[in-house]
């Protein structure tokens, strides 16, 4: 099993940072919902380096992502699923 | 390859590939998409095989978003890391030989110019350390006093990564790799003073941790290469295998070097100011209209 990036949705929405969506070296892999105004990790395409983790800790201090094991995430998004579909984001991450 | 030369009948659009729709009703092509809006709209670049936590993969990426008009752009690379990533892109990709990449940017961008004469079509060379100031050095040399019009992009891993760790031309003295055990016993090539001798129109040297300034300065050395002439950029992107730096610390690291050698710098020529200045004053004119 693995780790992926995992975002609490909660701390995120509060701020308008977007810096993980910018330093992820995968594209369109932190995605952001720009309704719910959070960002959001499609798990499919996580590699699980972990440096969103050290942006949103060091650079954004805020603090909002955590490495999780993916067996442990109960609902996830995968892009390849759910494709870019930006008006229906919402409500289909957890 | 080109958006303005091919258009899909309105109601055949639902039988393009997927990506392609997705990148003109939610992309780049045929608009310009911000860094700051990142993660909300489609990428050029798709999934790739390249390491987790890759600087350069980092760096690629900005870069796709930085390219003016993607849908009017032609990829130059060769043998080394980047390829993995640069041939996953809705972008065209020629895989020049070893040491040819410049030579064929320059007859591409020759024939571009008299195929599409109304056209802007700018072709972009990316290619490792290896590709561009070792085995590629003369045709890199060589495009640059002939002036040829496109950019140059290295993308500066310090190693031959791709191939088990040797040391490149463009390794920093004392360096310990796997293929260069005793560390490397001459200097780091300096790019940079070559690309100003043979008259590079515009030369910047940076690292992946500001990614705005990434993207801004992509899309000037483009727009330079189109009208006045030969754009150069030396980008520090990490190989976190080869210098074995955890993937966590791969920005703290280019934060580190970009500190202590590796500084963001650009060299404008006094043509390629005037003509970013005319860009700049004709872009306000619009917006007042």
């Amino acid at each position: 099993m693995y780790l992926v990036a995992h975002i609490d949705q909660a701390i995120c929405s509060e701020t308008a940072c977007r810096l993980c969506t910018q330093y992820c070296p995968e594209a369109n892999t932190i995605l952001y919902d720009n309704a719910a105004k959070t960002a959001f990790v499609a798990v499919d395409r996580c590699k699980g380096c972990e440096i969103c983790v050290g942006i949103c800790d060091d650079l954004a201090k805020h603090h909002a992502i955590k490495m999780i094991m993916i067996t442990d995430l109960k609902d996830t998004f995968e892009l390849s699923k759910e494709g870019f579909r930006p008006e229906s984001w919402t409500g289909k991450h957890p | 390859m080109s958006f303005k030369n091919m258009t899909i009948t309105p109601g055949w659009e639902k039988y393009m590939t997927k990506e392609y729709v997705d990148l003109v009703e939610r992309g780049p092509y045929g608009k310009q998409k911000k860094v700051s809006e990142m993660g909300s709209f489609k990428e050029v670049l798709e999934e790739h095989p390249m390491c987790a936590g890759c600087a350069m993969t980092l760096f690629i990426r900005l870069t796709m978003v930085g390219l003016p008009n993607p849908e009017h752009t032609i990829l130059i690379g060769t043998a080394g890391c980047g390829r993995l990533a640069l041939t996953q892109t809705s972008i065209p990709f020629i895989y020049g030989n070893y040491g040819d990449t410049n030579a064929v940017a320059s007859g591409l961008k020759r024939g571009l110019e008299v195929r599409f004469k109304d056209q802007a079509k700018d072709v972009v060379v990316m290619a490792g350390d290896g590709g561009l100031a070792d085995i590629g050095f003369s045709a890199v040399m060589h495009s640059w006093f002939r002036k040829e019009r496109f950019t140059t992009i290295m993308l500066d891993n310090e190693v031959y990564g791709n191939t088990g760790g040797q040391e490149s031309g463009m390794t920093e003295r004392g360096a310990l790799l796997k293929m260069a055990p005793k560390g490397k016993l001459f200097d780091k090539m300096d790019m940079i003073g070559l690309a100003q001798t043979s008259g590079v129109a515009y030369i910047a040297r940076l690292t992946p941790t500001n990614p705005t300034r990434v993207a801004s300065v992509i899309r000037k050395a483009v727009m330079i290469a189109r009208e006045v002439g030969p754009t150069f950029i030396q980008a520090y992107t990490s190989c976190n295998i080869e210098y074995a730096i955890p993937t966590p610390k791969v920005l703290d690291d280019a934060r580190d070097i970009e500190s202590k050698r590796y500084g963001f710098m650009e060299i404008i020529s006094d043509e390629a100011k005037a003509y970013l200045e005319s860009i700049d004053t004709s872009k306000k004119a619009k917006k007042q209209e």
